[in-house]
C-alpha cells in the first residue's frame, strides 16, 4: 500500500512530464513545467530517502518549502496567461497579492485554531502551504466565475494547470478544515485523500496537455496578407468610417 | 469564528468551481461557425453612445432641464446606456465562441486573427459586465440624490478598460478576422455590429 502510495503519483507525473516535453510547455508556462520536472525529482529524493528518518525529514521539508515558493510562480504565470491583455491593468495586477494576503491572514486564523505539531522554522513552511492551498483556490474558483460571466475560454493550458491545482487544493483544504476532527483517524485519511486528490489532479493535467494548443505567433512574424485579402480589408475599413 | 467561515466559504466555492468544470468538461456545446455569427448579432450604435458618455451634453442637460426634468431624462439615458452595454456584452459572447472554433484552425494567421479577437471581445465583456453592475445598482436604488448625482461620463472607462474604445477595437479585430468573407457579408458584419 505504501509503494502504491509512491508509484501512482510518480507514475502519473511522469507520464505528465513526457506530455510536457512533447507540447514543448517549457515555452508556453515555464513555472509549470519547472514546477513538474521539480515534482518529479522530490519525488525520486523522497523515495531514496525513505529509509532513513533524518535525512527523510529534511528532505520532505526543503521540498515542501520549494513546492510552495513554485505554487505562487505558477500561480502568477496562470493569471498572467488567462487575462492576457487584461493583465496589464492596475486592478487585475492587484489580484494576486490579494489573494495571498487573504490566503496568509487564513492560514495564521488557522494556526490560532488548530495550532500544527511541528516546531520552529517548519510551522512557517506549514503556514505558507496552507495559505498557497487558499490562494490556489482562490484563483481557479475565480477563474471558472469569469467563464460564465465574461465568456473565459476554458480549454487552454493555463485553465487546465488552474483546474488542477484548484481541485488539489480544495480538497486538501477540505481535508484540513473538516478531517483534523478525526483524531488519530485524520493521518491516514490525510494520506488516502491525498494521494487521490493529487493522482486526479495530474490526470486533469494530463488531459488538458493531450490535446496540442496552438502557439500564437506575434502579428509580425506572419506572413503578409495577400494583396486580395488586403484590399478587402481596406474596403471593409472604409466603408466602417 | 469569523475566519472558519471565511475558509468555508472559500472551500464551497472551490467545490462549485469543481463541479462547473466538471460539468463543462461532459457538456459539448455545437461550435460556432461563421454562419453562426452575423445574424446574431445586434447593431450598437457607437454615436449614440459617444453621445450618452459626453460629458458636454450631460451638462447642457443639467444647465437646460429643471431637477425633476433632469432627473427623468437621466433614467432615460441610463436605460439606454444599458441597451447598448447589453448589446456589446451579446456580440463579444458571440465573437468569443466564434474565435474560441476558430482556434483550432490548423493555419496559424486565422488563429493569431481569432486570439486578438477573442482578447478585445473579453475585455469588452468585461467592461460591460462592470458597467452593467453599476447602471442597474443605481437604476435599482432608485433614489432622486443617486439618479442626480450619477453621471454617464464616469461609464467611460471600468477597470482601465475604455469601453467604446476597446469597442471600436473589437469591431477592428472582427473585420481582420473575417477578411475571407464575400464583401456584402463584411457589409453586414460591419453594419451589425
Amino acid at each position: 500500500m505504501k509503494l502504491l502510495m509512491w508509484f501512482i503519483p510518480l507514475g502519473l507525473l511522469s507520464l505528465l512530464l513526457a506530455v510536457l516535453v512533447r507540447r514543448r510547455a517549457f515555452k508556453i508556462l515555464p513555472f509549470f513545467f519547472t514546477y513538474v520536472t521539480f515534482a518529479v525529482a522530490a519525488d525520486l529524493a523522497r523515495f531514496a530517502t525513505l529509509g532513513h528518518p533524518h535525512p527523510y525529514r529534511m528532505t520532505y521539508w526543503i521540498t515542501e518549502s520549494i513546492y510552495d515558493i513554485l505554487g505562487i510562480l505558477v500561480m502568477y504565470e496562470v493569471l498572467r496567461s488567462v487575462l492576457g491583455g487584461m493583465a496589464r491593468s492596475r486592478l487585475t495586477r492587484l489580484i494576486l497579492p490579494v489573494f495571498v494576503i487573504v490566503g496568509i491572514g487564513l492560514s495564521l486564523a488557522h494556526h490560532e485554531t488548530v495550532p500544527p505539531r511541528v516546531t520552529g522554522f517548519l510551522v512557517y513552511i506549514v503556514l505558507a502551504e496552507i495559505a498557497v492551498r487558499f490562494v490556489q483556490v482562490l484563483v481557479f474558483a475565480g477563474l471558472v466565475t469569469l467563464v460564465p460571466l465574461i465568456g473565459m475560454r476554458w480549454r487552454q493550458y493555463p485553465f487546465g494547470v488552474a483546474t488542477g491545482f484548484g481541485l488539489y487544493a480544495t480538497v486538501m483544504l477540505l481535508t484540513t478544515v473538516k478531517f483534523s476532527d478525526f483524531g488519530t483517524r485524520f493521518k491516514f485519511l490525510w494520506g488516502i485523500t491525498s494521494l487521490v486528490a493529487y493522482s486526479v489532479a495530474v490526470l486533469i493535467w494530463i488531459w488538458f496537455f493531450s490535446i496540442p494548443q496552438k502557439i500564437e505567433t506575434p502579428v509580425s512574424e506572419l506572413s503578409a496578407p495577400s494583396p486580395g485579402d488586403l484590399k478587402k480589408y481596406k474596403d471593409a475599413l472604409r466603408r466602417m468610417r | 469564528m469569523l475566519s472558519i467561515s471565511f475558509t468555508w466559504l472559500i472551500v464551497a466555492w472551490g467545490v462549485l468551481a469543481c463541479i462547473y468544470m466538471l460539468r463543462r468538461a461532459w457538456s459539448r456545446f455545437p461550435k460556432r461557425d461563421v454562419d453562426d455569427v452575423i445574424p446574431f448579432l445586434y447593431p450598437v450604435d457607437i454615436s449614440l453612445a459617444e453621445s450618452l458618455l459626453d460629458p458636454a451634453s450631460e451638462f447642457e442637460y443639467r444647465w437646460r432641464l429643471t431637477p425633476q426634468e433632469f432627473r427623468a431624462a437621466q433614467r432615460k439615458r441610463m436605460r439606454l446606456y444599458l441597451e447598448l452595454t447589453r448589446r456589446m456584452a451579446h456580440n463579444s459572447r458571440v465573437l468569443v465562441e466564434y474565435a474560441d472554433a476558430e482556434r483550432n484552425d490548423p493555419d496559424p494567421r486565422r488563429v493569431t486573427l481569432a486570439a486578438a479577437l477573442q482578447e478585445k471581445a473579453l475585455e469588452v465583456r468585461l467592461y460591460a459586465l462592470l458597467t452593467t453592475i453599476k447602471l442597474r445598482s443605481w437604476l435599482l436604488l432608485r433614489s432622486d440624490m443617486v439618479i442626480t448625482m450619477a453621471a454617464l461620463p464616469h461609464l467611460r472607462t471600468a477597470c482601465e478598460i475604455d469601453g467604446l474604445q476597446t469597442y471600436s477595437a473589437l469591431k477592428s479585430a472582427a473585420t481582420a478576422a473575417f477578411v475571407r468573407l464575400p464583401p456584402d457579408e463584411m457589409d453586414s458584419l460591419a453594419r451589425n455590429l
